[in-house]
C-alpha cells in the first residue's frame, strides 16, 4: 500500500511512516498543506492520511480541494479534535474516515488497509460473500457453513456480515461499534467481546478450521489463520 | 414589601433614630423657650405692678384719695393698651376708685399675688382676660389692687409656640413616613441584588451581576461580587485547565508506549506473550479513563448542547440494552426493555449513547446472577422538568446506592468503598454520565429499587 502521509508533526510523522514501513507498506510525508496537495494530485496512492492542524493551507481544506478537484481515493483525518462535532465537519469535508489522536498504531492500521482494499473493490453489488467454506447470503439472509445452515440472531448476522466484508483484515472494537452498532462511544468493558465469542460459537464449533480469530492487543479477523 | 421587614431594616431604624431624636431635641428646646419666655414675662409684668404699687402707695401720701383718683384717670386717658388696671377700696370693700369691678372672683396665688379673669371691652368685643394683681394697704384702712393683663402677650405667644410644637409634630410624622419609603427602596434594591446574585450563582461560572443600573453602595457591593465570581471562575478553570494538561500529556506517551508493546508482543515466546498482553490491557484502561477525563472536562467546560439531532429514545434504548444482553445473559441476569412507542428529543445520539451505556454497564456490573436489570422508557408526560420531560429508568436488583453516597458518586475517580477493591473501574462512569444529562439540559437522579439501585434520568422534549 502506498501512502500518502501529510502532518506537520516531525515526531509523529515520523513515528507512522516508521511504523507503516514495518508493517511492509511505503510511506511518503509532507509536512503542509501545499505540499500534501501537490504531492497527492501527483497520484499513486492508495490511501491519503492527513492531519487537520496543517501550515500553509489546513487539512480539511486541502480535501476539500482534492475533492473538488475530482479525487476519488481514500482519505482518512487525523486530529486531535475529537468532538462529534470536528468528526462531523471532517467527514463532510470529503474525508472517509476519522482517527482522533492519539491513536493505536493498530487502529490506523486496520483503518487504512480497509479504505484502501475498498477503493480497489468492484463497485457491483455483492450479493454474497465466502470466506472458505462459511457462505452468507446476503438477498435471503441466510448463513451456512459447509452446507450446514445458521441460525444467527439479527445483530450477530450484521457482526459477521462485516468481518466477512473485511475478511482477512483486522477489524478492531472501534470499528465494529461504528459500523456495526452504528455509536461511536467508549465502552467501560469490553461487551464487544462477548457478542463476538458468541458469534464464533455459532460458526466456529464443530466446524475446523476455526475462522474468527482474536487478534491480540488489535481485535478480530475473519479468516483462514495464518 | 412585608411592612415589618422595612420596619426592621438598618435604613428605616437610622432614620427613625434620626428623626425622633431631632424632634424629640425641638420640642425640648422649644419647652424651655417657652417657659423661659413666660417666666421673663411673668417677672417684668410683677415687678412693674410692684413700682406701680409703690407709686399710688407715694400719690395717696401725697395727694390723699383725690390724687390717686386723678392718677388712675390720667392712666386710663392716655394709655389706652399695656395700661394697668386700678382699685381702690375702702376697709368696708366698697369701690372708691378705680376701673376694676369689685371683687372679682380672685384666685390667690403665693406671695400675696392675686389673679382673675374679667371680660374686657376689647376693640372686636368682649374678651375674657386674666390678670395677675397686688393688693396693698394704704393708709386709712384703704386697700388698692393694681393689676396687669397678661392674656394679650401670653395668649399670642402661646400660639406661636403651639403651632411651631403642631409643626415639629407633623415633621416627625412626615420623617418617619419618608424613612419608611426610604427604607423600603433600599431594602428593595438589596432584594433584587440578593435574587439575582442566587440567579448567577445556580446558572453557573458565566453569569455576572448587572452593575450599570445600581447606585451607591449597593452598586460597589455588585462590583465586588462580580470581582468574587470572576475569581471563582478562574479557579475552577485554572483547577479545570491543570487536570486536563495532565490527562493530555500523559496521553500521548502512554499511547505510544502501548504501541511499542503491541509491535514487542509479535516476537515473544508464550509466557512474556501474556505478560505483555496484561501490560497492553492496563495500558488500555489508563487510557480509556484519560479519554473519559478529557471528555467530561470537554463537556463541562463548554456551553450546553445547542441544536443536536432528533433521537429516538426507545430504538436507542433498545439498541443499549441488545448490546449488554450477552454480558447479563452470561451472569444469569434478566434484562428487561420497555417503553410506550416513539420518543424524541434533541441529542448527539452517541454521546446519549455512551450515557445509557454507562448506566446500563453498571447495572450488569454490580448485580448479582439471578438479578434484573430493567430498563423503561416512561410514557409521557411526566413531571420533573417545566413543560413535562422524557423520563428514562434503568433499575436494578443489586446492592443500590447508600443515601450518604448519592452525592458523591458522580464525583470524578469516586468509587464506594465496598466496590473499590471487587469491581473493576475507574470511577469515572457516572461522573460522564451527569456530564452528558447536563449537556443535554437534563437531569440524573440515584433512589432505591427496594432493592437496588434505581436511575432516573430526564431529558427535555425534542
Amino acid at each position: 500500500m502506498n501512502v500518502l502521509l501529510v502532518e506537520d508533526d516531525r515526531d509523529v510523522g515520523d513515528y507512522i511512516s516508521s511504523e507503516l514501513v514495518a508493517a511492509g507498506h511505503a510511506c511518503v510525508t509532507k509536512y503542509n498543506g501545499e505540499d500534501g496537495l501537490r504531492e497527492a494530485r501527483c497520484g499513486g496512492y492508495d490511501v491519503l492520511v492527513v492531519d487537520r492542524m496543517l501550515p500553509v493551507m489546513d487539512g480539511l481544506t486541502l480535501i476539500k480541494t482534492l475533492r473538488n478537484g475530482g479525487f476519488n481515493g481514500p482519505i482518512l483525518v487525523l486530529s486531535a479534535l475529537g468532538e462529534v462535532d470536528d468528526r462531523v465537519q471532517g467527514l463532510h469535508s470529503g474525508a472517509d474516515d476519522y482517527l482522533v489522536k492519539p491513536f493505536s498504531m493498530v487502529e490506523l492500521l486496520a483503518r487504512l488497509e480497509i479504505l484502501s482494499r475498498r477503493a480497489s473493490a468492484p463497485t457491483t453489488a455483492t450479493t454474497s460473500y465466502t470466506v472458505e467454506d462459511l457462505h452468507m447470503d446476503l438477498l435471503n439472509q441466510q448463513v451456512s457453513r459447509q452446507g450446514v445452515a445458521l441460525n444467527l440472531q439479527p445483530r450477530e448476522y450484521k457482526l459477521l456480515e462485516y468481518l466477512m466484508r473485511h475478511a482477512g483484515q483486522v477489524v478492531t472494537r472501534a470499528m465494529l461499534l461504528e459500523h456495526v452498532w452504528g455509536y461511536h462511544f467508549d465502552p467501560q468493558t469490553n461487551v464487544i467481546d462477548v457478542h463476538v465469542s458468541r458469534l464464533r460459537q455459532k460458526i466456529d464449533k464443530g466446524f475446523t478450521p476455526a475462522l474468527l480469530a482474536t487478534v491480540r492487543g488489535a481485535g478480530y479477523r475473519l479468516g483462514p489463520e495464518r | 414589601m412585608k411592612v415589618r421587614k422595612v420596619l426592621r431594616s438598618i435604613t428605616f431604624r437610622t432614620i427613625a433614630r434620626y428623626v425622633v431624636i431631632l424632634s424629640a431635641t425641638v420640642f425640648f428646646l422649644l419647652g424651655a423657650l417657652y417657659g423661659y419666655f413666660s417666666y421673663t414675662y411673668f417677672s417684668d409684668l410683677s415687678d412693674s405692678i410692684v413700682d406701680e404699687i409703690d407709686t399710688i402707695k407715694l400719690i395717696y401720701r401725697g395727694q390723699s384719695l383725690a390724687g390717686v383718683e386723678q392718677y388712675i384717670e390720667d392712666q386710663r386717658a392716655h394709655h389706652r393698651i399695656n395700661r394697668f388696671y386700678y382699685l381702690v377700696m375702702d376697709a368696708q370693700g366698697n369701690k372708691v376708685a378705680g376701673d376694676l369691678p369689685a371683687a372679682p372672683s380672685y384666685r390667690e396665688f403665693s406671695g400675696g399675688w392675686l389673679g382673675f379673669q374679667i371680660d374686657l371691652l376689647e376693640w372686636d368685643g368682649q374678651v375674657e382676660a386674666d390678670f395677675l394683681a397686688r393688693p396693698t394697704a394704704l393708709d386709712d384702712g384703704f386697700e388698692a389692687i393694681v393689676a396687669g393683663n397678661y392674656a394679650d402677650a401670653v395668649e399670642k405667644t402661646g400660639l406661636v409656640f403651639s403651632t411651631l410644637f403642631r409643626a415639629m409634630f407633623a415633621t416627625l410624622i412626615l420623617g418617619l413616613t419618608g424613612g419608611f419609603f426610604s427604607a423600603a427602596t433600599t431594602l428593595s434594591r438589596f432584594e433584587r441584588l440578593k435574587s439575582e446574585l442566587s440567579t448567577v450563582i445556580r446558572a453557573g461560572p458565566g453569569q455576572r451581576l448587572h452593575v450599570a443600573q445600581e447606585m451607591g453602595g449597593v452598586r460597589e457591593l455588585a462590583v465586588v461580587m462580580n470581582d468574587v465570581l470572576d475569581q471563582m471562575e478562574s479557579l475552577m478553570q485554572g483547577v479545570r485547565r491543570v487536570s486536563d494538561n495532565i490527562a493530555h500529556d500523559l496521553r500521548t506517551p502512554l499511547t505510544r508506549i502501548r504501541n511499542h508493546l503491541s509491535q514487542l508482543h509479535s516476537g515473544l515466546d508464550r509466557a512474556t506473550e501474556e505478560d505483555v498482553e496484561g501490560i497492553i490491557a492496563e495500558c488500555d484502561e489508563l487510557l480509556t479513563s484519560f479519554n473519559a477525563l478529557l471528555r467530561i472536562s470537554a463537556l463541562e467546560a463548554g456551553s450546553a448542547l445547542a441544536g443536536g439531532t432528533r433521537v429516538e429514545l426507545a430504538s436507542l434504548l433498545r439498541d443499549v440494552v441488545e448490546l449488554y444482553e450477552p454480558v447479563a445473559e452470561e451472569k444469569g441476569i434478566t434484562m428487561v426493555v420497555s417503553d410506550a412507542g416513539p420518543q424524541y428529543c434533541l441529542a448527539e445520539a452517541d454521546l446519549l449513547f455512551q450515557l445509557f451505556a454507562n448506566l446500563v454497564d453498571n447495572a450488569v456490573k454490580y448485580t448479582p446472577a439471578q438479578g434484573t436489570v430493567a430498563v423503561r422508557l416512561q410514557a409521557r408526560p411526566a413531571q420533573g422538568l417545566s413543560e413535562g420531560a422524557h423520563s428514562i429508568i434503568i433499575a436494578d436488583s443489586g446492592p443500590g446506592i447508600a443515601p450518604a453516597d448519592r452525592k458523591n458518586v458522580f464525583r470524578r475517580f469516586f468509587r464506594v468503598e465496598a466496590s473499590r477493591g471487587e469491581q473493576p473501574g475507574h470511577g469515572l462512569g457516572l461522573s460522564l454520565v451527569q456530564a452528558i444529562v447536563q449537556y443535554h439540559h437534563g437531569s440524573v437522579e440515584l433512589g432505591s429499587n427496594n432493592p437496588g439501585l434505581l436511575v432516573r434520568v430526564k431529558l427535555p422534549l425534542a
